[in-house]
């Protein structure tokens, strides 16, 4: 009896490993689904239910998730890449030899983080337009927008400091290039400068400085920022929706009926049991706590739908096609690597790298004002937009018609700049001089 | 989103086939993330694993073998060996200490640490101290342009001498 | 999407095992294995055999410190069997490195010894290339950023017309050169020819290269040969425009051989050359700075003799310009460098006092000439000067035309376009004598003397030492029937002052400046020097306000005439109608007198 009790404990045991770590089966109920998502350590960030607008992929297209995504994969690799790099001006470039030549995966690895920033940079601004023109910005989200404006220029730092790193002619002039563009700050620029590259010139000590921003100061203020970011989302009352999205009387729900028919969930009276066996075990006490808009649990005939799986499956999507595109990416294209530093000779043109390039396009016609006043005029007015636009009218809509003004003068910014990053991308050659592409 | 269906679609609006087929992509999704995890935690483990070292190579020349005249007792500070040879039998010998790596110094008798003052005969077998086994010898080989080679990644059993 | 996310997952799994599997086939360890059966074969003896036993690929490398930064070579990872003399007939990349007795190898008992091991120098300080590569487009440098590519056998994407000479293993002097620095070594042929052509093509008078010369025009060559790549040397050589648009460096008549030699020989200058120390280079430094020497040029020619009294000073100066290679631009008898004015009756032309100031500085008596200031000394200058005074036998002349030919042409041009075969090389240009513009408005008298006198502070000399009245009248009918071929108009009476009517004092030079900096900086300069910003779009250009040699041999009248009626056939306009009053051009040349009062 007892030798077929241990046999049964065997037979048993990848199941009780599984469900020891994942105390849930796949859920097939209400209840199930709630507690995915705040028994699991990963998911209890979600709520149990989010409102069926929330899912629609068109309306974010997942760019905050793949910001995300792009940051967790930035992290694994850079941290892979640091046991072979030396922040050091005698080796930084032989170690990159050395991640080209010898080392298993070095390329890949050096691949997949270049090109997972500099997709990071784009994808992260992306996201910064779709909250724009989604109006998603406005009360109670000001403080998350702030945030999040932060949150790219962080994003842009990184990027920048990370881009020395290699040390080869590519990163030094660049980094030459861009901190000379904060020097031109009145009063403190050169202060700047100074403290930024902790010399005159770009040289030991500012590669230094930026490895440790770089691996240490800037993920870790980042992380704390995302955690901000992702804690505000569901303090702010979840993503931003437009009002006929909250509308419980379902008059207006036949305009919705164009979304996935699959998301609708009926409560049938098995789920309103569940939920309210959950409601008295009061699972959700600790947002009673939270003032203003929270998810709706139980039978209310809302419009939200359960986070498992419409929600976790479309991260999970995301998510796999985020990993998909990087690794496919990093496989067809190498990251540059140019000759070793040579003080003595800079390339020409000598560009900073192609986020900062609208800048140095303005600073070829003004230093002071290309430099440093139109873009602190910009990140201020950025950081300012949700206090000066206090109409809550078309929010969690693209392109509202109520926000025509609005959204024309951001469109004409966004326009203003990527033209600009293309005109010093691809039309500036030697001397910075107008050339040709083609 | 099979399972949700699967718990209110009592009124059968799937046909089984539209279930295996969900049932097979999740399958395959699930074996593709999970086999990409496995091979993606090994291929990292291969990753911090050097190659190639950055320290002096494991086999290196040490020179002709008539640069070790008979009764040469002569440690190589750079290589951490110690080369003897008595008529024609060679020999390369560790100088790192067996206990805690430090490095022996050549004394009449044999070798003697300097640390823990553990002591060593001539073949770099223990004779005192508290070093729990014998210094290692290196196979010694006579490379094709003629010069003596040393490789430190392979150990022979002490007393294999090379035949000069 | 759940058969998206299928596929996207799968994708995942794809890309993963892709970048596995191409981790574990490499190149270098078929070719190890490749290297160890053939060995494995070939042994004849137990300790060949006992060798080989155990061994199994692996990345080999030779780690190199006692050359500058640590190199790691791995070259060995491939190049396996590049020490086996039995590989010395198979393929690359297992064939052995050859025996070869210019490297200094030699035969003991029939075996061949290494003079230059690879455990001890790698194969990168010989062959450049990068050495941590292991697949042969990187550690052959075949990635155009790779700043040394295989010496002499990767060319990267070169200019095709180049490429074809840049491929060949003499390149590699140039890295022997790195320590074997001695002079003649003979080993390097092309190092020291090179190193000939330099002094002897007279590179050394404008380009530095510390220890050797001095010159200061040109960019320093020191570190030439670690910056640059074999194919722009050869171009900067060849072209010298090519890199740097506005270079003066003439284009010296070389042969391919002799420029190849000059591309090893600077692609040895590497700033620090291995065989010495910094001590030794900072010493060597101090006691250049005392003789006021520079080594290489002495040490090239025969050391400096002692000038003797007369007719060998004479002797001396001859030997000089021969030895410092001043014909590799000038012209002197029948030997001809193309760039410089002819020397061949310079006693005739020029007395001994322009001569030595010339010497010193040529740019106190052609204001923008390229001729390099060389540290010789001043008693080289004086036996130099005396054999060019010595040097009074006038050329060979003929009718009008013979002797346009044979003075005029050289800068002038066949021609008369001004466009002569050494005009690219003068500042200002030559004349155009076929624009009629200006040479009809000019009359007659002007021109004669321009001819007889010469135009100070430019390259035109003063004919009329070796031409009659005559002859310079004949020249003159010349030139207008055949390159002008427009009749002198009679000048137009106009109102010219003979003096100028503003007193020059402090006011009227200030005034003067200002007009200056409001009107005239566009073409003249800010430093009325004749480079101002539109200057390179004008011909003739605009000409230099600061040859105190030129503006003192001009009247007043003439300043104030350019100024008011402007330079017909040049873009310099009538300022009269632009509102200049008389006054404010009689301040304009009290400016321009002022600073040009004190060569005076």
């Amino acid at each position: 009896m007892a030798k077929n009790s241990y046999f049964s404990a065997l037979k048993e045991m990848p199941a009780n490993i599984w469900h020891s770590i994942f105390r849930n089966s796949l859920p097939s109920s209400d209840l199930g689904r709630a507690q995915t998502s705040f028994t699991n350590f990963f998911l209890h960030i979600h709520p149990v239910k989010v409102n069926r607008h929330t899912v629609k992929p068109w309306y974010t297209m997942g760019l905050g998730l793949i910001s995300f995504f792009l940051f967790v994969l930035l992290t694994i690799s850079g941290i892979l890449v640091m046991f072979y790099y030396v922040p050091s001006t005698e080796q930084a470039y032989d170690r990159m030899l050395d991640l080209r030549g010898s080392v298993a995966f070095g390329t890949f690895l050096r691949n997949m983080h270049r090109w997972a920033a500099h997709g990071m940079v784009a994808v992260v601004f992306l996201h910064m337009c779709r909250v724009f023109f989604t109006g998603s910005y406005k009360k109670p989200r000001e403080f998350n927008w702030v945030i999040g404006v932060v949150l790219f220029l962080l994003t842009l730092f990184s990027s920048f400091t990370g881009y020395l790193l290699p040390w080869d002619q590519l990163a030094f002039w660049a980094i030459t290039v861009g901190a000379s563009i904060a020097g031109y700050a009145p009063i403190v620029g050169k202060d700047i400068q100074f403290i930024l590259l902790g010399d005159t010139n770009v040289g030991q000590e500012a590669l230094l400085r930026f490895y440790v921003l770089h691996i240490a100061v800037l993920p870790l203020v980042m992380a704390l920022l995302v955690s901000i970011h992702f804690w505000r989302i569901r303090k702010d009352g979840g993503l931003s929706r437009p009002e006929e999205a909250e509308d419980l009387t379902g008059e207006k729900a036949d305009s919705l009926s164009d979304w996935p028919k699959e998301l609708d969930v009926a409560p049938t009276p098995a789920t309103v049991a569940a939920s309210a066996a959950v409601i008295e075990k009061k699972q959700y006490g600790i947002q009673g706590l939270v003032r203003g808009p929270f998810t709706k649990v139980g039978n209310v005939p809302d419009k939200s739908v359960f986070s498992w799986p419409n929600l976790f499956m479309a991260e999970l999507f995301v998510f796999v096609v985020t990993v998909a595109g990087v690794l496919v990416v990093s496989l067809l294209f190498n990251a540059p690597l140019e000759e070793p530093v040579n003080i003595a000779h800079p390339p020409n043109p000598a560009k900073a790298p192609w986020y900062f390039l609208g800048l140095q396009e303005m600073v070829s016609y003004s230093a002071f004002w290309g430099g440093v006043g139109i873009p602190t005029l910009e990140v201020l007015i950025l950081l300012l937009v949700p206090y000066f636009d206090r109409t809550t009218k078309g929010v969690g809509r693209w392109f509202a018609k109520e926000r025509l003004l609005a959204n024309t003068l951001f469109l004409i910014f966004v326009i203003v700049n990527i033209i600009l990053i293309i005109v010093g991308t691809f039309f500036r050659g030697p001397n910075w001089g107008f050339v040709s592409p083609w | 989103m099979a399972t949700a269906k699967k718990a209110n679609t009592s009124n059968d609006e799937l046909t089984e086939g539209q279930m295996t087929r969900r049932r097979v992509l999740s399958w395959l999704s699930g074996f593709g993330l999970f086999g990409s995890a496995v091979v993606s935690v090994f291929s990292n483990l291969v990753f911090i694993k050097p190659r190639a070292t950055y320290g002096q190579p494991n086999r290196f020349s040490i020179g002709k073998p008539e640069d070790f005249p008979s009764g040469t007792r002569i440690t190589l500070g750079e290589h951490n060996i110690c080369v003897v040879r008595e008529g024609e039998k060679l020999c390369a010998i560790s100088t790192v200490c067996t206990h805690l790596g430090c490095i022996v110094s050549t004394s009449e008798t044999g070798f003697a640490c300097p640390c823990h003052g553990s002591r060593y005969d001539q073949d770099g077998n223990v004779t005192g101290g508290p070093a729990p086994k014998a210094l290692p010898w290196y196979k010694v080989s006579l490379a094709p342009n003629g010069e003596l080679e040393v490789d430190k990644g392979e150990e022979i059993a002490a007393g294999t001498y090379f035949n000069a | 999407m759940r058969l998206a996310l299928a596929i996207a997952s799968f994708v995942i799994l794809i890309v993963h095992g892709l970048v596995f599997y191409n981790q574990f086939f490499h190149k270098w360890e078929r070719h190890q294995t490749a290297y160890f059966d053939q060995a494995r074969a070939m042994a004849k003896t137990d300790a060949e055999r006992a060798a080989l036993e155990g061994r199994s690929p692996r990345i080999e490398q030779i780690i190199v410190t006692a050359f500058g930064e640590k190199r790691v070579d791995r070259c060995t990872t491939c190049h396996i069997g590049n020490d086996d003399p039995r590989f010395k007939d198979h393929a690359q990349p297992l064939r052995s490195h050859p025996y070869s007795e210019t490297l200094g190898d030699r035969q003991v008992n029939g075996l061949w010894e290494r003079r230059h091991k690879f455990s001890d120098f790698g194969c990168t300080v010989c062959h450049d290339g990068q050495g941590r590569g292991l697949d042969t487009f990187d550690a052959h440098g075949e990635d155009h950023y790779w700043p040394s590519p295989l010496l002499g056998y990767i060319t990267q994407n070169w200019r095709a017309d180049f490429k074809p000479k840049l491929k060949n293993k003499d390149f590699m002097q140039a890295n022997c050169a790195l320590c074997h620095t001695e002079e003649n070594f003979k080993s390097t042929p092309l190092v020291t020819q090179g190193r000939r052509l330099f002094f002897e093509k007279n590179c050394y008078g404008c380009h530095k290269i510390e220890g050797l010369s001095a010159g200061t025009l040109g960019p320093e060559l020191s570190e030439v040969g670690k910056k640059f790549k074999p194919d722009y040397l050869w171009e900067s050589i060849v072209e010298p425009r090519a890199n740097s648009a506005t270079s003066f460096m003439p284009k010296f008549n070389l042969s391919d051989e002799e420029v190849k030699a000059l591309v090893v020989f600077l692609k040895s200058r590497r700033g620090i050359n291995f065989s010495e120390t910094s001590l030794d280079r900072y010493r060597a430094s101090l006691n250049k700075g005392k003789t006021g020497q520079f080594a290489g040029a002495t040490a090239e020619t025969t050391p400096t003799a002692e000038p003797a009294a007369g007719g060998s000073l004479v002797a001396l100066g001859e030997k000089l310009i021969n030895d410092r290679s001043c014909l590799a631009c000038h012209k002197l008898g029948n030997r001809d460098g193309g760039i410089a004015p002819d020397l061949s009756f310079e006693g005739l032309i020029k007395d001994e006092k322009w001569m030595m100031d010339h010497f010193r500085e040529p740019r106190s008596r052609v204001s923008d000439s390229i001729m390099p200031t060389f540290n010789f000394q001043d008693s080289e200058y004086q036996a130099m000067t005396s054999y060019l005074a010595s040097l009074k036998t006038p050329p060979a002349l003929g009718d009008p035309s013979g002797i346009f030919s044979t003075l005029c042409a050289r800068c002038h041009g066949d021609l008369g376009n001004g466009k002569g075969m050494i005009a690219v090389y003068l500042d200002p240009y030559p004349r155009d004598l076929t624009k009629a513009g200006f040479m009809s408005s000019k009359s007659d008298e002007r021109l004669m003397n321009s001819i007889k006198n010469g135009v100070a502070g430019t390259s035109m000399p003063a004919w009329g030492r070796v031409l009659n009245d005559d002859q310079i009248r004949g020249v003159l009918d010349h030139i207008r029937k055949n390159y002008v071929k427009e009749p002198a108009r009679q000048a137009k009476g106009r109102p010219v002052p003979e003096t100028n009517p503003v007193t020059s004092d402090a006011a009227s030079v200030k005034r003067g400046e200002q007009l200056f900096l409001q009107r005239c900086t566009g073409c003249h300069g800010k430093k009325a020097d004749g480079k101002g910003p539109n200057s390179t779009d004008i011909q003739p250009r605009p000409r230099n306000l600061r040859s105190a040699d030129f503006m003192n041999s001009v009247s007043d009248r003439r300043l104030i005439e350019s100024i008011m009626y402007g330079v017909q056939g040049s873009a310099m306009p009538p300022w009269v109608d632009y509102g200049l009053t008389q006054k404010d051009i009689g301040d304009l040349v009290n400016y321009l007198r002022s600073f040009n009062k004190v060569k005076q």
